[in-house]
């Protein structure tokens, strides 16, 4: 549910953990990017860092300067000033990313994980199967069916956590356990009911599904869409994965290699609950894709 | 010019205090020292303002050779460090002339050494701070622990007077016997764990698990039991009670995962899915920074106020004013 009043509690002595809710809920994560938004722009003295995440935000701030109940009556009063949701709207950049689905990368991958660390069913496979869907080219159809959305960044630097916009584009999977001690840069994966695309070469724990020439990610700042930032989604940004074949993935891939890159993206588009919840209810719940 | 990495040690990272703000929420954790109450005291020793660019070395030391003249403070663990063969004091600056070696070894008492050098490091900062991120690959010297061959740069400052010492009290105690006592405040997520949970959480002894680093301590102990909040919950919380909604991850907050907790540290993952039924506040981190895998952690709970209150009493320490008497003045030649 999302709770009618939040629930503070600390995390030490500079920490506190704002909850909104208890649940995996559009509306809930979408008050939680509001709400943040809301704080941002009031630049209370003493509020060092938010994190904003599905159903709370951590605050960070610094107790020299604030205290702990203050925090508390402040950032209280500013979600009860939020008003209505339907009447917010908030920036939400769309980015589109070619995605090579079932690929060499991500399969050599899942090869090396069975041969050093223990036999597991191929990824698309066991999504296909734990989804009742009839073919991996079924499981691409919906994974890039719909727009997602930015409800997280974190965990590693500029890894973002995307929820599926389109309800009937819903899948879930489970974690690798024990994790991959290694998953190649740009690796379309899913855990839960998220997706997300790996910023840099690190370990994991999501169902790998595909890969992406195009950074989300970049510490040395190359390619023109990473002038002004090191990672390329905010919370709040939307995404959406285009099937491509092998040729035009190996053409993007030597784009972004040369530098010459640019990513494709609806730079001013908004986003209003409003017009999500009256798309939602023009679905056909009955389309299969 | 500064000085040359002649060996890097087991993990001699460069360091700031408070480390990286401003990039938690894009996943970029603080980093900074453990121990940043003798991480503090090694700069104020020097001259250097408080939190200025320093070493910190886990367990085996660095041996580094002077490049040029160059006053220097050791804090924190005895690493038996020597000046070209001579024993090197603990918690005092002292002159280092070109062409010299410091050596540390292995520590004897603590975990983490402190080396600051009158001016600072001068690494270029990365996000506003020099601290290192090693699992990012970012800050410090080429994002990484200090490798043979390295040279570490310093800041150009006018002569400093060696030989300052510290007032009595000031510095933190040293580690006794083993067991540490260390102070928690409940939450966020106290609310997952049932009565008989806590009182165990409280009243046992946790060891140090040698699977800790500067992402996280982990700790062996009992089993965890939980309240409803844990057992009975929407199914996107997941399987396992200690199984939340992804949320933020507080530093120093005791992170739950399956019946493992795992005090979160300076360069812990930012977010995830378990729960947080605890934190270490800020005022006990150097306790966790000094403490060796196989040592005993007993928690005791504090308030947020109290908590606040010796976070304030050690910044106060970490001054010009805990130098001995006499030994501010003559601090610049």
């Amino acid at each position: 549910m999302i709770y009618d009043e939040p629930r503070f509690r600390p995390g030490g002595d500079r920490f506190i953990e704002m909850e909104l809710g208890d649940e995996l809920n559009f509306d809930l994560n979408f008050l939680v990017h509001a709400l943040t938004a809301r704080v941002r722009e009031a630049r209370l003295d003493g509020i060092v860092e938010l994190l904003p995440n599905m159903a709370s935000i951590v605050i960070s701030y610094a107790p020299e300067r604030i205290g702990y109940d203050d925090v508390l009556r402040e950032i209280g009063a500013l979600h009860g000033s939020l008003g209505s949701l339907e009447d917010v709207e908030l920036p939400s950049p769309l980015y589109t990313f070619p995605v090579l689905y079932f690929d060499h990368l991500t399969r050599a991958c899942w090869e090396d994980y069975c041969a050093r660390i223990g036999e597991k069913e191929y990824d698309p496979d066991l999504m296909v199967r734990l989804n009742a869907l009839e073919s991996r080219a079924q499981l691409a159809r919906i994974h890039s069916g719909t727009e997602y959305w930015v409800a997280a960044l974190g965990f590693y630097p500029g890894l973002a956590s995307l929820i599926a916009l389109d309800p009937r584009c819903r899948l879930t999977a489970p974690k690798y356990n024990p994790p991959r001690t290694w998953t190649p840069k740009g690796t379309l994966g899913y855990g839960g009911s998220v997706t997300c695309l790996y910023p840099a070469r690190t370990p994991g724990g999501y169902q790998i599904i595909g890969h992406s020439p195009v950074p989300v990610f970049d510490l040395e700042q190359r390619l023109r869409a990473f002038r002004d930032r090191l990672a390329l989604l905010r919370p709040g940004d939307r995404v959406r994965f285009v099937p491509v074949g092998r040729e035009e993935y190996d053409h993007v891939t030597a784009q972004v290699e040369s530098g010459a890159y640019e990513h494709q993206v609806a730079a001013y588009a908004k986003f209003s609950i409003r017009a999500y919840h009256e798309w939602l209810a023009t679905l056909d719940m009955s389309v299969r894709f | 010019m500064g000085f040359t990495v002649i060996k890097g040690g087991l993990e001699t990272t460069v360091q700031d205090y408070p480390g990286r703000k401003g990039a938690f929420g894009m996943g970029f954790p603080p980093s900074g020292p453990i121990d940043h109450w003798s991480f503090r005291l090694a700069n104020v020793l020097v001259g250097n303002p408080p939190g200025a660019a320093a070493l910190e070395c886990a367990f085996i030391g660095p041996v580094l050779r002077a490049d040029r003249d160059a006053v220097i403070a050791l804090t924190g663990a005895d690493m038996k460090a020597t000046l070209d063969g001579a024993p090197v004091p603990l918690w005092e600056s002292i002159a280092v002339h070109a062409g010299q070696t410091l050596a540390l070894g292995s520590a004897v008492t603590g975990a983490r050494t402190y080396i600051a050098f009158a001016g600072g490091i001068e690494v270029a900062p990365f996000l506003e701070s020099r601290a290192t991120f090693v699992i990012g690959a970012c800050g410090g010297l080429e994002g990484a622990a200090l490798k043979e061959g390295q040279s570490i740069p310093l800041r150009d400052v006018g002569a400093t007077a060696p030989s300052r010492r510290l007032r009595d009290g000031v510095r933190p105690p040293s580690p006794a016997g083993g067991v540490w006592e260390i102070e928690v405040v409940a939450g966020p997520n106290d609310d997952w764990i049932d009565e008989a949970g806590k009182r165990r959480f409280l009243t046992s002894d946790w060891r140090l698990s040698s699977k800790s680093n500067r992402v996280g301590f982990r700790l062996d102990g009992p089993d965890w039991t939980f309240t409803a909040k844990a057992t009975d919950k929407a199914p996107e919380n997941g399987e396992h009670p200690s199984n939340v909604i992804d949320h933020g991850y507080p530093i120093g907050a005791i992170n739950l995962c399956g019946q493992t907790p795992i005090i979160l540290m300076v360069d812990t993952l930012t977010l995830g899915g378990f729960i947080n039924p605890y934190t270490v506040p800020t005022c006990a981190w150097w306790k966790l920074g000094q403490s060796r895998p196989n040592e005993i952690y007993r928690f005791r709970e504090v308030t947020v106020a109290a908590a606040q209150a010796e976070r304030r009493r050690i910044a106060t320490l970490c001054t010009e004013d805990s130098l001995a008497p006499g030994e501010q003045d003559g601090g610049r030649a």
